[in-house]
């Protein structure tokens, strides 16, 4: 695995220095503008005591807000991405910063204060030469802390959008490539360190005056050191945050992109790039892809709605339940009305249907199969109390996920667990769990482990796989219609089966994958 | 002119009066001892003279003119302070310490405020190897000194101190007490000195002001403290100390 893990990064290292440079640029940015603004209002509160109370509460609360849900939140303000991660970072990072200024402040020995003010200072004077001073021990401590933090929770924004090196690890748990994901995470940890090093450096430096060693290297030549320090660490931000706001101005402008989203799957992914080499071969347009954003449906269409996106794949029965948030069950008889629907609600055309139906099913564990002698939903919904089933999140609350089989065949399972989606087949397979959700075009619906259950009462409603682009979009770039139609009917169920297997159970990238049934059909 | 005056100062602090009709002066160049029991008044009426605290009525002339009349900051940097403990900066080296006054005066001039560091670590006697020590690495004795040298840096022709010396041990208190002594008569700084030790304030004051629960009972030299008490408390005050002296 670790052997792996070192092909893998020496294999694929510009990806990855771009990715740490992105995890670089935002979670620098972030703890910059929260150092600045924690310090700003620290100080505020140790001057107006009063408002220490709520302040100190307030940050308090948002930190205790889940990440995601704080990412989240920030959508309809902020979009998708790194804006969004650096606000929810730059929120997160506050409490620290805020708390260890208002503390080490606010310890400080009064007599120290009243003989500076006695000597003639004036309340500035006090403060940058007397109390910040003292209270940058506790400060630099609460740097420290922020700033760990800030990196290890910055893999985590990748989950909506933001890049940074939780692309790689998101990449690699929802394509079941367990090498990326530790690569990632041994990058974030490596970062986080090296960055802890450099701050314990100033922080030592900052408690000089408490542990003073006999030494003489001193005073003078402590403090011009110190200013190259602060110097160096300055311009580091700088051009972190100008390289940074270059890089999204430099993405953002010009009509001649096409931003796609995809849902973290991978055989969304495997999508993305098919689209992306297209559109790249036929027209002059370039393609950005942000691959794998949280929340799936929900998110997306938020960013579609900004204009942050330009097309996502999607599929027709989600559509209906979750975005139009219709009661009755989905079949293709309905399509012109979704199609309507979306035309005259949010702008937005349904075009190139690919050809395959990714609808859900139930797969059990074959030892469970064949001890209960499962065959149908049925047979599984009388056994269900004994069982444990695992689904990814968003399944227990979507009226065509649990409540739905809860009600159609009174399916009460004993326990239900969490699980992302590419974690299932390993909980399946390992005895986690006795039965899981599962995809008709996922990867692993072959694997002889495992016993696909037949919907007898035909529950589940149909997910056709369409691309979904904003019409302002489409008036901008009309060559864009034609490219996308040329994958209309081309996948099928099994070829998307397939190319999944490919990806999750081979470890090819999904942009080979992608690429080769391209010049299979011929179409590049 | 006398350097300070109190004019009928009242002083509250909620229903609790610190200073109740106080009116007394200070001549420029002397040395005043106060002396009094915990909570009489002392250290407000330090703290009056350099507008750390204001008076409630009555006014405090410093050099002729009321603290409520004058800019606090500009009054203070001519003033010297010393507190008890001393107090110096922690996060800053004695040279450092000792430049805080001046280096808010001239700003510009390093040249100056490093001439007055010189000067004041010559004037009290401190090893020039403890220029770049921190406070924490001083002994009591020598804390104490770098005070009185950071107190005194700016040449300010006042200067008060709160029980500079009451947390060092008996024999470098002795040598504080010259040392203070010393530099009074060498540059003539008028002086204002709270202490609790009776003796200091026999010892050191030109004058000697003894404080009651807010009042001066009695404002005059030391031969006159000992040979005229003016009230019971001073009586008492001074009783072990005068049959010393009777010995």
């Amino acid at each position: 695995m670790i052997e792996s893990m070192f092909s893998l990064l020496i294999e694929k290292r510009d990806w990855f220095i771009d990715l740490l440079l992105q995890h670089i640029a935002i979670s620098l940015v972030s703890i910059a503008l929260a150092a600045i603004i924690g310090l700003a209002l620290g100080i505020a509160i140790a001057q107006w005591r009063r408002g220490a109370k709520p302040v100190l509460a307030l940050v308090n609360f948002i930190y205790t807000i889940p990440s995601i849900a704080l990412f989240g939140f920030l959508i309809p303000l902020t979009g998708i991405g790194d804006l969004n991660a650096v606000t929810a970072l730059t929120i997160y990072a506050l409490l620290p910063m805020v708390r260890n200024t208002y503390t080490g402040l606010t310890a400080i020995d009064p007599a120290i204060i009243e003989a500076a003010r006695g000597m003639g200072s004036t309340d500035r004077q006090t403060l940058y030469r007397i109390e910040l001073p003292l209270a940058a021990p506790v400060i630099m401590s609460g740097i420290r802390n922020m700033a760990t933090m800030t990196i290890a929770l910055a893999g985590i924004a990748s989950f909506i959008g933001a890049g940074g090196l939780g692309v790689a690890i998101y990449r690699g748990i929802t394509t079941n490539n367990l090498a990326m994901t530790l690569a990632g995470s041994v990058l974030i940890a490596a970062l986080a360190i090296v960055v802890d090093l450099l701050l314990g450096l100033a922080e030592k430096r900052a408690r000089r005056h408490l542990e003073p060693s006999p030494s003489t290297v001193r005073a003078k030549k402590l403090r011009r050191g110190g200013r190259a320090v602060a110097a160096v660490a300055a311009s580091v931000v700088l051009i972190a945050g100008g390289t940074f706001a270059y890089a999204k101005f430099a993405e953002d402008n010009g009509g001649g992109t096409i931003d796609i989203a995809t849902k973290p799957m991978t055989e969304q992914y495997i999508l993305s790039e098919m689209l992306k080499t297209l559109i790249e071969h036929d027209t002059d347009l370039s393609v950005q892809i942000t691959q794998g954003i949280g929340g799936g449906t929900y998110n997306i269409h938020t960013g579609m709605e900004r204009g942050d996106f330009d097309l996502y794949p999607e599929y027709t029965g989600t559509a209906w339940t979750t975005v139009l948030k219709r009661e009755e069950f989905y079949d293709e008889s309905m399509f012109d009305e979704l199609r309507q629907a979306y035309e005259d609600r949010f702008g937005f055309e349904w075009i190139c249907e690919y050809g395959f139906n990714n609808t859900f099913g139930i797969a059990v564990r074959k030892d469970v199969a064949e001890r209960y002698g499962l065959h149908t939903y049925s047979d599984l919904a009388a056994v269900a109390p004994e069982l444990t089933f695992g689904a990814q999140p968003d399944f227990y609350d979507r009226e065509d996920g649990y409540p739905g089989l809860q009600a159609t065949y009174g399916m009460d399972f004993g326990t239900t667990a969490d699980m992302d989606i590419s974690l299932k087949f390993q909980a399946l397979f390992d005895g986690q769990v006795d039965a899981i959700t599962m995809s008709t075009t996922d990867g692993q619906v072959t694997d002889e482990r495992l016993v696909v259950l037949e919907d007898d009462r035909h529950f589940y409603p149909s997910y056709r796989c369409y691309d979904i682009v904003r019409r302002d979009t489409l008036e901008a770039h009309p060559e864009l219609q034609d490219v996308l139609l040329k994958l209309d009917g081309a996948i099928s169920d099994a070829d998307m089966a397939r190319m999944n297997g490919a990806v999750e159970m081979e470890g090819r990238e999904p942009k080979d994958v992608a690429d080769a049934f391209l010049s299979e059909r011929g179409l590049v | 002119m006398p350097a300070i005056e109190f004019d009928h100062v009242v002083k509250r602090f909620g229903d609790a009066v610190a200073l109740n009709d106080v009116s007394l002066s200070v001549d420029s160049g002397s040395f005043v001892t106060i002396i009094g029991s915990s909570g009489c008044g002392k250290t407000t009426l330090l703290k009056l003279a350099n507008a750390l605290v204001m008076p409630d009525e009555g006014q405090v002339l410093v050099h002729g003119s009321a603290t409520t009349e004058a800019d606090p900051i500009e009054l203070r940097r001519t003033i010297g302070y010393v507190i008890q403990g001393s107090v110096l900066f922690p996060h800053l080296t004695v040279e450092q310490n000792i430049a805080y006054v001046p280096s808010l005066l001239n700003r510009r001039d390093q040249r100056r405020t490093e001439s007055a560091v010189d000067k004041w670590i010559g004037l009290l006697g401190l090893p020039s190897n403890l220029r770049d020590r921190y406070p924490a690495e001083l002994s009591g004795g020598q804390a104490q000194r770098v005070g009185i040298a950071r107190a005194l840096a700016a040449s300010p022709d006042i200067l008060l101190a709160d029980e500079p010396f009451s947390a060092v041990d008996a024999i470098t208190r002795a040598s504080l007490q010259d040392e203070i002594k010393r530099i009074h008569n060498q540059t003539g700084v008028t002086t204002l000195f709270v202490t609790h030790d009776i003796d200091e304030a026999l010892d050191l004051g030109e004058k000697v002001m003894v404080m009651e629960a807010g009042r001066v009972v009695q404002y005059a030299s030391p031969h006159d403290v000992l040979a005229n008490p003016a009230s019971g408390f001073v009586e008492r005050l001074v009783a072990r100390k005068r049959s010393v002296y009777a010995r």
